[in-house]
């Protein structure tokens, strides 16, 4: 019975042992963050030269009673993000224009977030069943968690295309996603379009 | 996967509860080592394994029972990039193959009641695999249950009377399933531990 205790017991151990050693995974909140990017290989991005780009970058669009109102991100992180985009365009030989000065594309881009939210409760109990008149009581407990996620789109089209739906399909788009942080530093995403860039040769015009 | 684990525990302690001098059970710690499919996505050792093997003594040279194991491997790549046709996906990777083995198996004793008890075995049956390939806050999995054979050579080095030292190393093929994971998934394990149960 002994020597069976101690099968069982080893068995046990050795089964934690294991379980302890389950690989982690990602330990930094970068280590989350990935580029995508894809183009549309029919488009022939040489016979192009000009683009136009927004000043601001729409983060959320707001429609009240017919109203539409764009949101806008703020200056201290759009204006490096839209300063990298252009860098980066001009670099690869692109000329920037006014959006009035018939640019080849246009390069929009966006941000987008999103917070999912983990929702738990419980009730604790108590009960003082000796008294009358008391009985089950449930203070209940509430635990709430997020996490954010921000994802910057740019899309590039050119904006002479025709469509039956008056739109341009894009010719490039790049996304960029990652856990938001409340630390206000933005060099995640200034290395994300840097990232975007660099895995898209065929932007390359000169 | 660890309910798995713990089911396979609980087996295990089932079938300690019914051993008796005629049979052999073996717990051992299985290292691994990823072979074709397998190696291709993770391609480092795998140190985290477990096997439980019971056999009953239908004679006193051939054992007839069952074999589980749990093998997991795992690998963190680095910043990468991985382009299918015209998109381009760049980011970390964190890449987990899990595989349990589930085998009716015979064991031959080369040398039963004797110090070192060489056996070779085949098992048949089934393994479980499930791959799961983590980027950004996404899993991608993939599973597939692969009809599979495992042959095993090793040796039992007697300690006392009831338990000897347990060396095997096995080959864990899993062949072709048409689900998820469509390729063949194959590894070696080397399982070292103990066997209890008296020859």
């Amino acid at each position: 019975m002994k020597r069976n205790l101690y099968r069982i017991l080893g068995a046990i151990g050795v089964a934690l042992l294991v379980m302890g050693c389950y690989p982690s995974g990602p330990e930094y909140i970068d280590d989350l963050d990935v580029v995508y990017t894809k183009f549309d290989e029919q488009f022939d991005f040489q016979s192009k030269g000009t683009f136009a780009l927004p000043d601001a970058i729409v983060v959320d669009v707001k429609i009240k009673n017919g109203d539409t109102t764009w949101v806008y991100m703020k200056d201290v992180y759009a204006l490096p993000i839209l300063a990298s985009i252009e860098d980066h365009l001009q670099a690869q030989g692109w000329e920037r224009v006014g959006i009035d000065q018939n640019p080849d594309m246009v390069v929009t881009p966006a941000g987008i977030s999103s917070t999912t939210y983990f929702y738990s409760y419980w009730y604790d109990w108590w009960y003082g069943g000796w008294y009358p008149g008391w009985g089950w009581y449930y203070p209940p407990y509430y635990t709430v968690s997020s996490y954010t996620t921000g994802t910057l789109m740019i899309a590039m089209a050119d904006p002479t295309v025709d469509s039956p739906i008056n739109r341009s399909q894009a010719a490039w788009i790049a996304a960029m996603s990652g856990v938001l942080t409340s630390s206000g530093n933005i060099d995640r995403i200034l290395k994300a379009i840097d990232q975007s860039f660099q895995q898209s040769p065929y932007l390359k015009i000169n | 996967m660890k309910k798995i684990l713990l089911a396979a525990c609980a087996l295990s302690l089932c079938t300690v509860g019914i051993l008796n001098a005629q049979s052999l059970t073996s717990v051992t710690y299985s290292i691994a080592f990823p072979t074709g499919d397998v190696s291709d996505f993770v391609g480092k050792t795998s140190f985290r394994g477990i096997s439980f093997d019971y056999h009953r003594l239908v004679q006193p040279n051939i054992g007839v029972g069952v074999s589980f194991a749990w093998n997991v491997f795992y690998q963190e790549k680095g910043y990468d990039t991985y382009t299918v046709d015209n998109a381009s996906l760049s980011g970390k990777q964190w890449r987990y193959s899990n595989h349990v083995p589930m085998f009716a198996s015979v064991n031959y004793y080369l040398k039963p009641g004797e110090q070192i008890n060489p056996f070779v075995g085949m098992g048949i049956g089934t393994i479980y695999s499930r791959r799961n390939t983590d980027m950004n806050l996404y899993t991608i999995r993939q599973e597939a249950w692969n009809f599979g054979l495992q042959p095993t050579i090793g040796f039992l080095y007697r300690g006392s009377d009831e338990t000897s030292v347990h060396v095997s190393a096995r080959y864990n093929y899993g062949f072709k399933a048409g689900s998820e994971l469509q390729e063949a998934q194959s590894y070696i394990s080397l399982n070292l531990g103990f066997t209890f149960g008296r020859m």
